[in-house]
């Protein structure tokens, strides 16, 4: 098995993606098929390594640092690691997508944490909680503003 | 909604309690979702196990776990409105989607580790896992069962002869004679622990699909013929129904005969160290 064929495949998969994401308009069908097709997609497909390829790297695993790089010296293994980052970061920006659009946020604010989210995963969801201050902020000045 | 005990606080958070059929359903779901990746590690995986390949064992499981749960969440919607919203029937489900999900998440725990599940007295932990398959096993026949006494008692007004009888009978026959031989198979009185007796104790020729020997006698045979009569005899109850509805009755207790009939002549074929069919 060629694995540099797969890592493109999905790489490419997950750049379309992204793409669609931040440039198209939020039409119903793009978070669909985004969560639907392509993120449950890439977990099968990350199933299928783990199930064949992560108990068979000896000494292997999640228990210290030095059993996870021996996990990683796996091809296999290296690639579901990579895939899982993949669905688990476009995952998180539809999720963005979805509550910022509800929030009213700005689709020119929204653009740079979902490249963030890309990028970088969780710097990105740290960009887009921080946003989430101002309208919680807003939210229970209007409730304390209802009371009073 | 007032959240009254503690328990209640496990729940998921709606008003009203999960039907049963849907947490049937749902558990399907769960575990066909898991048939897609372990079919593409049956065609990528080399590793064997007894001669075959390790992924057959899992998929097996998982399509019939899927369609044992779906035939569970089947026979909800055929009782009477009360029995199918009762705590009962929801906690004979919740027990058979747990027991379902549990087989086969280990099945394929154990398939991805290179290891044997059932049969295995290898390490401590497994043979407390196989165990506890067991219990699980016997719990999901002993659920259908259930179901099939409380279809006899209310079943849903309108239910035709035909599918009442068959989900009955096919239920606590079913149900019954899958305990007895896989019992057997787990008790090791017969040729040893498993479900050979006599032939090559070997996968890696056997009849195509099925995996059944070819050499000697399997107690898989009687084992599956039994456990699809929870299948076979609602469907020719419901086919009754539709064709023939005044024969539909004598049409399934023919075919409970005919099952038992076949179930035991593979059952004493299999007793006699002899294959179903010699290839």
């Amino acid at each position: 098995m060629d694995w540099e064929v797969v890592f493109s495949a999905t790489s490419a998969l997950a750049m379309v993606s992204w793409l669609a994401l931040i440039f198209l308009p939020r039409w119903r069908w793009v978070l669909i098929a985004l969560r639907y097709v392509v993120i449950a997609g890439l977990g099968v497909l990350y199933a299928t390594l783990v199930f064949v390829y992560f108990f068979r790297v000896e000494g292997g695993g999640f228990s210290s640092l030095a059993a996870l790089s021996l996990l990683f010296t796996s091809s296999p293994a290296l690639l579901a690691g990579w895939i899982h980052y993949l669905a688990f970061d476009l995952f998180l920006g539809t999720w963005i997508a979805e509550r910022a659009d509800t929030r009213g946020l700005s689709r020119i604010v929204q653009a740079p944490i979902l490249v963030a989210t890309f990028m970088f995963g969780p710097l990105g969801y740290l960009l887009y909680a921080a946003t989430e201050l101002r309208t919680a902020g807003r939210a229970s000045a209007d409730g304390a503003s209802h009371h009073g | 909604m007032v959240r009254s005990n503690v328990l209640s606080a496990f729940l998921p958070r709606r008003a009203r309690p999960i039907e049963a059929g849907a947490t049937l359903f749902a558990a399907a779901l769960l575990v066909a979702a898991l048939i897609l990746p372990t079919a593409g590690a049956w065609m990528l995986d080399d590793r064997t196990i007894n001669g075959a390949s390790m992924w057959d064992k899992p998929l097996k499981f998982e399509m019939s776990i899927v369609i044992h749960l779906v035939t569970m969440g089947l026979i909800v919607a055929a009782m009477k409105p009360s029995t199918r919203e009762s705590r009962a029937t929801r906690v004979v489900a919740a027990i058979s989607a747990i027991s379902g999900i549990g087989e086969v998440l280990y099945i394929t725990l154990q398939a991805a580790r290179g290891r044997a599940s059932h049969f295995n007295s290898e390490t401590p932990i497994e043979i407390a896992m196989y165990s506890a398959m067991g219990v699980g096993a016997v719990a999901l026949v002993v659920c259908a069962f259930i179901f099939g006494i409380m279809v006899a008692r209310s079943p849903q007004e309108g239910l035709g002869q035909g599918a009442k009888i068959g989900i009955v009978l096919g239920l606590t026959l079913g149900a019954s004679l899958t305990l007895i031989i896989a019992g057997l198979m787990s008790s090791g009185v017969v040729d040893g622990f498993g479900h050979w007796i006599g032939g090559v104790r070997s996968d890696a020729k056997a009849l195509p699909l099925f995996g059944w020997s070819i050499t000697g006698g399997d107690l898989r045979v009687p084992h599956f013929f039994a456990t699809h009569l929870m299948q076979a005899l609602p469907l020719l109850g419901l086919a009754g129904d539709r064709l023939a509805p005044r024969a539909a009755k004598s049409l399934v207790y023919v075919g409970a005969v005919v099952g038992l009939a076949i179930v035991a002549a593979t059952f004493t074929q299999a007793l006699l160290g002899r294959p179903l069919l010699a290839l």
